[in-house]
């Protein structure tokens, strides 16, 4: 399992995971992050049961468990939480916080051990050491309960599925030209992404907040400039694609 | 509650990972010892040797830890199945104990998972054992280290005017060296209270 850390002052630092070379090519790829403030770390969407094992040796190498005290899971996705079953038995005292609409359904992976902190519509704030975070509402993009992670100090925002591709192991960490990342973006961001008024009220939300580092849970991320790019483009796309394909 | 085996293989493998960072930090000491040894010339002929082996114990180490690490991993890779499949097990267990009409249909696939999990567990066990035999094999590693790091303390006395300086990268052989022991003990103390849990549950 790679590790790539994005941000680092202090005690405060943001871990990237992802491109595991043992896992299958057969299942999608996917990012994983771990915040750490003081004593307290929090990783979020921790991935699927079959990246459990190179996560948790991973994360244990910049954090013992016993630290290791939150979850996040942005929706209800597998690839996001379905390895919750085997943290709810390696972590004592964790709690999971999730989109509220999704509780009866994310305890279906196994949750014995492990508390639900439900997060409502309107989303939440929380402090974990020194820091701030924001679970941002992020409702349709593209799951019908979801939140993004915003931390103002280190000016990232953990976007979900808003800026990813569907790149595979061989993606590179940071994306290297816009114009011709892109294209790569369009039909994950049209066909996942089903409403318009909720793509437009996100954009309205997030433009204002000073990102520097969009984080996806698929594919590379981005920085700087690329950030306003991104939303600009995502502003004009066309989504929903698959509206009107039944058969006739 | 006791931890699970793949939450101590990986606390093994994260304790390696370290000792082996530390490792390519001996590895640079000593790239620097011997460089200073080569200016301060003939008074520090000794010292100029000793960094030979200490080049040669980092290497060492991080080969190690290397492997220990990587072992560990997949140990713990291991054990998530093992759990995962015991989890299939037993239901699939309590159903062919059960009175459910068409149980049969399940058995051959009870039998396959508790056959699988046979495997996996000897693996495991294995395993465990394996990782056992390695951290104790890198303790004569540590022994290296100390006397090393004595030797240099010795050597730096008579250097004259690099005395100092060759007594700030002794000291540093030791604290480094002391660590390493620090990582590879606490790999030994995960690993001895999963095997003393494992025996008394």
């Amino acid at each position: 399992m790679k590790a790539t850390i994005l941000y680092e002052d202090g005690d405060h630092r943001w871990i990237m995971f992802g491109r595991d070379p043992g896992t299958s090519d057969t299942i999608v790829d996917t990012n994983q992050y771990l915040i750490q403030s003081g004593d307290e770390a929090i990783l979020l969407d921790p991935g699927g049961t079959e990246l459990f094992a190179p996560m948790l040796s991973a994360v244990l190498k910049y954090v013992p468990a016993e630290q290791l005290t939150r979850l996040f899971a942005s929706h209800q996705d597998p690839d996001i939480i379905s390895s919750l079953g085997l943290w709810d038995q390696a972590l004592d005292h964790a709690t999971l916080y999730a989109p509220d609409i999704w509780e009866g359904f994310i305890r279906h992976f196994g949750m014995t051990r492990t508390r639900y902190h439900a997060i409502p519509d309107e989303g939440m704030s929380l402090t974990l050491g020194r820091i701030t975070l924001q679970f941002v509402p992020a409702h349709y993009l593209h799951s019908p309960g979801n939140f993004h992670v915003w931390d103002a100090k280190a000016g990232i925002l953990m976007s979900g599925n808003v800026g990813g591709t569907m790149e595979g192991k061989g993606a590179p960490i940071w994306v290297d030209d816009l114009d011709r990342h892109l294209p790569k973006m369009a039909r994950f961001h049209q066909r996942w992404m089903p409403s318009e008024p909720a793509k437009q009220d996100w954009i309205r939300r997030v433009s204002g907040l000073g990102i520097k580092i969009m984080a996806p849970q698929h594919g590379s991320l981005l920085k700087g400039a690329q950030v306003d790019g991104f939303l600009r483009w995502f502003e004009q796309l066309k989504i929903g694609s698959a509206v009107g394909s039944s058969l006739r | 509650m006791s931890a699970p085996v793949f939450v101590t293989a990986a606390g093994i493998s994260a304790e390696l990972h370290q000792a082996m960072m530390e490792a390519r930090g001996l590895a640079l000491t000593a790239k620097n010892a011997r460089a200073l040894a080569v200016r301060a010339g003939s008074r520090t002929v000794g010292f100029r040797a000793i960094t030979d082996f200490i080049e040669e114990l980092a290497s060492n180490i991080i080969s190690q830890s290397r492997t220990i690490n990587n072992h560990a991993e997949a140990l713990s890779n291991t054990a998530v199945n093992a759990w995962r499949t015991e989890q299939a097990y037993r239901r699939l267990a309590a159903i062919c104990a059960s009175d459910a009409n068409h149980k049969a249909s399940v058995e051959p696939q009870a039998q396959r998972c508790g056959q699988q999990l046979d495997e996996l567990q000897t693996e495991l066990q294995q395993g465990l054992r394996y990782l056992l035999d390695q951290l104790e094999e890198s303790r004569k590693h540590m022994r290296t280290a100390n006397l090393i790091a004595t030797s240099s303390n010795v050597e730096a006395a008579t250097a004259g005017d690099f005395r100092e300086q060759l007594q700030v990268i002794a000291d540093n052989i030791r604290a480094t060296a002391d660590r390493i022991g620090g990582h590879l003990n606490q790999a030994s103390r995960l690993l001895n209270r999963n095997h003393r849990e494992r025996q008394s549950a």
